[in-house]
């Protein structure tokens, strides 16, 4: 394993020259479709309340020019060097996870997730979902090659149930599900046999379980989960916000109804539309062909994600673009899934489309590591 | 890492992942193109609130196009509860402080349930412009309220007519359910009574709407658009204001006149607590006039009543001024009811126009083993007369026989027990026959709310309502008596005064009967004519000509040598032809009811009058003054002063 970064490349093979412009460019209309559709979610009410109508667009476009940066940063050095600082790195995301929890943190709606950073917002559990990549990936590609023995499978779990219960103490299903998600992903490129995957699902329906039994999980989590299950049991709560959601998405039919044209959208029938609900935007003023083209769109990064792992010339690349295609993917389907009503709904927020910067820059960071990986596949 | 294992397990991923996308799109697939339109209409419903906006309701004209019962605008103040927030019992306190009403009744109008809380709620109506003009420089001090256009009513005429107009109020449960209000909603303004209630429809109009876009919270967020009301349309009645405020001014008159009279029975003043005139066109039944006495002031229902007000007001205590006596009321007809006795007995050969009758002070049914003795109105023994002059002097002795001779000869055999009818053989009631085909015990049809049908009580009805009440019908059989009694329009005989119109409109019609009516036609808002009353005479009396002439020349007698001759002392018969029957109503307990009912021609100009005065006395003491007095206004005669007239009939 060459861990030397000051190697210089024959120019035909310099990294630059080897950058993946499909994912760039998916990515960044991703992003400029997530600008206009928050500045779509979010223009009337704030003139309504006399407020600057573009201000979330512009911190939006902040966030995209910090997220493009971080694009940079995160591809300009030899991946593989995160090898070197992974437990570094896990240690501080475990460390922030616990931070937010003290005084430290913010408490936004009944769960502290948050540490309030010159004026921004910025959430640890987005960084825990990297950190835990890299741990997992540095963790399983130190490994020998072959088959994952059970207490392999049991020591990488134990390294994502860490990250995994602080986040679920926040507490923030959402992200619990996309850290197992990430678990689980990696384990299976790393060669876990169905049978260990078998035993920690099972581990995990006991230890889900007893957290209801305990008492651990919140009531907000347990009626969304049953106005999942039944949305005429609580219609004006979870129910309601679902339900809002299934007609903004629907009303839009095949062609919907125009940019700025939605009355779901504009009329603040769906709530938290321009962070985890900015799917029914796309679909109520774009219908199924915007929202579709979206989908694709999502396809095309997760695609790449898993190419480049497949590219990658070492194990440890192999995983992190597996963790991060997970990652992403496992994110668009809840999310959109909630949207849609197929899934029960949890703080996830739409990659590069929702509005916030914690989450852009940990996507941001995940695709220029995906980049990283790609630029560096040829040895 | 090259293809190999993990290639594999990255296609496994993938297929996982490709299986989550064609979840989304398949559910996608559903939602925007399978559901669309359902989704699409509640997006619509969700985002857009309509508004209804009335409709100015048409007016009501009388016969010359005089307004008498106009619409105009008027100042409501709203309160928008969800408007004004928090800060709504602020508000309801300052509100209530510049009205000088209880914050708490103010409170409780806007508790009221038919309204969303998103709509503004009408806390009072014709506000001055003082507290418009505070309320508009005030404005942060008054969140959520706002400025109401609305129609209301307008009376230019006073309380003119007030029980044909009727009055409007909210719309009752019961008339929601009814289909042909299918477009109303609660909380409505309808026509409860009167014109306004029967015409609703004409007059109403179609509300508009305003269409507003609405938030999740229901915050109004500007008009998407706006669709005009309909104006109603007005209704021209065959009223004519001035024969109307003849006829009410008469009542009036006459009613205080009658209480300086001296009533010999009750040994004190005739107390004429209430009644009705009606004036009516006997050539097409359209009615000129319908006074009912006490009145009420129908602007008094415009800014609302309480229960407790509506009782007070219109309760016992002041007569029950909302009673439309004239087709409400119903009343023995007395002596009025002759002329149809005596054309049923005409018609039946009871009696006969050459023959002549005695007229003794006392009678007794034949045979009548309680010796009952019925009186005539006077002690005198009149000697022998003829029907027309039994008409005239309205002798009740004449009278009797004849219905006896009912009970005689078309009654049934009776029983063992001499009384009874055999009930294996229905009774022939030939009477009673004769009398429904007038009209008596049936409703007139007039194009007027809650009108009775008075009675003409037979053997089925005493049988049925001895069961259902014995203790205030103490008899099931009938017996000659009730016949008897029916002869003179006493016992239970009912009519009201509108029936006993029709019935004399079709003596002066050649027997023809007319409907009665008010509506004379529907005018659109630009006067254009929508639709005529449908005129609806024809239906004949079973009587022949040669009797009808023979009953209407001796009721011709009567103004000038009957019963009514005092009354009509002086008047110019020569200019107008007057024709009439007093009548003298005894009610238990009550002092005599007093009745006139007359037809009236002259130049070809037609009318029947119709007077009850309850508690009035004699019919020529109270109601034939009052009805000289209306003809006389009708023909441009100079008025004769009330003065007292002694009591016959």
């Amino acid at each position: 394993m060459d861990l030397v970064a000051t190697k210089t490349y024959p120019s035909e093979r310099r990294p630059i020259r080897h950058l993946d412009p499909v994912l760039l460019f998916a990515v960044f209309v991703l992003a400029v479709v997530g600008l206009f559709m928050v500045y779509s979610a979010t223009h009337q009410s704030l003139s309504a309340v006399g407020l600057d109508p573009g201000t979330f667009l512009k911190k939006q476009v902040t966030f995209v020019a910090l997220g493009s940066v971080m694009v940079l940063l995160a591809a300009s050095f030899d991946y593989r060097f995160l090898k070197v600082y992974a437990g570094l790195i896990y240690a501080a995301s475990l460390v922030l996870l616990v931070l937010v929890r003290s005084p430290l943190g913010t408490s936004v709606k009944g769960s502290q997730r948050w540490f309030q950073l010159f004026g921004f917002q910025f959430a640890p559990s987005e960084i825990a979902k990297l950190a835990l990549i890299i741990m997992l990936a540095t963790f399983l590609s130190e490994l020998r090659s072959g088959d994952l023995t059970l207490q392999e499978v049991y020591r990488a779990t134990a390294i994502a149930a860490v990250p995994g219960v602080l986040v679920f103490l926040q507490p923030d299903l959402g992200t619990s599900i996309v850290l197992v998600t990430i678990l689980v992903g990696v384990l299976v490129v790393a060669g876990a046999r169905a049978r260990y995957l078998g035993i920690l699902a099972l581990t995990a329906v006991v230890l889900i379980l007893g957290a209801f039994q305990m008492g651990l999980v919140r009531d907000y989590q347990v009626n969304r989960l049953t106005s999942f299950l039944d949305p005429q049991n609580d219609p004006l709560r979870s129910g309601y916000n679902r339900k809002q959601a299934e007609i903004a998405i629907g009303s839009g039919g095949l062609f919907g109804v125009g940019y700025l044209q939605g009355t779901q959208t504009n009329l603040d029938f769906v709530p938290e539309q321009h962070t985890d609900f900015i799917f029914t935007v796309v679909g109520e003023e774009f219908g199924f062909a915007g929202a579709f083209t979206l989908l694709v769109l999502f396809g095309v990064l997760i695609w790449r994600a898993f190419r480049i792992a497949l590219l990658s010339k070492d194990p440890f690349g192999t995983y992190v673009a597996a963790g991060i295609g997970s990652y992403l993917a496992i994110q668009v389907f809840v999310n959109i899934g909630m949207t849609l009503g197929i899934m029960p709904i949890t703080g996830i927020p739409l990659p590069f489309v929702s509005y916030g910067g914690s989450a852009l820059l940990t996507n941001s960071a995940a695709v220029g590591l995906l980049l990283n990986i790609h630029m560096r596949r040829l040895k | 890492m090259t293809e190999g294992r993990a290639g594999l397990r990255l296609r496994v991923l993938a297929g996982l992942v490709v299986f989550m996308f064609a979840t989304l799109t398949t559910r996608l697939w559903f939602l925007q193109v399978l559901a669309a339109e359902d989704n699409r209409r509640q997006a619509s419903n969700n985002a857009t609130q309509l508004l209804p906006v009335p409709a100015p309701r048409g007016r009501i004209l009388d016969a010359n196009g005089d307004v008498l019962v106009g619409s105009r605008q008027s100042l409501q103040i709203t309160v928008n509860r969800q408007a004004a927030g928090d800060q709504l019992e602020e508000v309801v306190f300052r509100l209530s402080k510049l009205f000088g009403v209880s914050a708490r009744s103010l409170g409780r109008s806007l508790d009221d349930p038919r309204y969303y809380s998103f709509s503004p709620i009408p806390v009072a109506i014709d506000v001055s412009p003082r507290i418009v003009y505070y309320i508009e420089e005030h404005h942060d001090l008054f969140p959520g309220v706002g400025l109401l256009k609305a129609p209301v009513r307008t009376y230019p005429q006073g309380t003119l007519a007030a029980h044909v107009l009727g009055y409007l109020g909210q719309i009752s449960p019961e008339k929601l359910k009814d289909p042909s209000f299918a477009d109303y909603q609660p909380g409505d303004i309808v026509g409860v009574s009167g014109v306004e209630s029967v015409y609703e429809h004409d007059l109403r109009g179609t509300h508009g709407y305003v269409n507003y876009r609405v938030n999740s919270l229901g915050e109004n967020l500007g008009i998407l658009g706006t669709v005009a009301p309909v104006p109603g349309n007005d209704v021209q009645l065959t009223i004519n204001d001035s024969v109307q405020r003849l006829a009410e001014d008469s009542l009036k008159a006459g009613i205080v006149h009658a209480r300086q009279v001296f009533d010999t029975s009750s040994g004190r003043n005739l107390r004429a607590n209430a009644g009705a005139v009606i004036v009516m066109n006997p050539k097409t039944g359209g009615i000129e006039a319908m006074a009912s006495y006490p009145s009420y002031r129908p602007a008094a229902f415009t800014h609302g009543i309480s229960t407790q007000a509506f009782n007070r007001r219109f309760g016992a205590q002041n007569g029950y001024p909302l009673l439309n006596r004239a087709i409400q009321g119903q009343y023995p007809p007395g002596s009025t009811y002759k002329p149809w006795i005596a054309l049923s007995a005409l018609a039946r050969g009871l009696v006969t126009p050459s023959q002549s009758y005695p007229c003794p002070s006392t009678y007794q049914v034949p045979e009548d083993p309680t010796h009952h003795v019925f009186n005539n109105w006077t002690t005198a023994n009149l000697g022998f007369m003829s029907i027309a002059r039994a008409l005239s002097v309205s002798c009740d002795t004449i009278f009797y026989p004849m219905g006896y001779d009912y009970w005689r000869i078309y009654y049934p055999p009776p029983n063992a027990d001499g009384i009874a009818g055999n009930d294996s053989q229905p009774p022939k009631e030939p009477l009673q026959h004769d009398l429904g085909a007038a009209g008596f015990g049936r409703v007139t049809n007039v194009d007027l709310p809650f009108e009775k049908a008075g009675r003409v009580p037979d053997a089925a009805w005493k049988a049925a309502i001895h069961k259902l009440y014995p203790k205030s019908f103490p008899f099931g059989d009938w017996v000659p008596g009730d016949f008897v009694n029916m002869s003179i329009g006493q016992g239970d005989t009912l009519v009201t005064p509108l029936q006993l119109a029709q019935a004399f409109s079709a003596l002066e019609n050649n027997g023809r009967m007319c409907t009665p009516h008010v509506l004379a036609r529907v005018l659109a808002p630009g006067g254009k004519v929508l639709r005529r009353s449908p005129s609806r005479c024809g239906k004949k009396l079973p009587f022949s000509q040669a009797d009808i002439t023979y009953v209407r020349n001796a009721l011709a007698q009567v103004p000038i040598s009957g019963t009514a001759a005092l009354a009509f002392r002086g008047f110019p018969f020569s200019q107008v032809w007057v024709a009439g029957k007093t009548g003298t109503a005894q009610v238990y307990n009550r002092q005599d009811f007093s009745w006139f009912a007359a037809m009236t021609s002259a130049n070809g100009q037609e009318h029947v009058v119709v007077c009850l005065v309850e508690q009035g006395g004699h019919g020529s003491t109270t109601a034939a003054p009052i009805v000289r007095h209306v003809i006389e206004g009708l023909y441009g005669l100079p008025s004769t002063e009330y003065g007292t007239v002694a009591g016959t009939d």
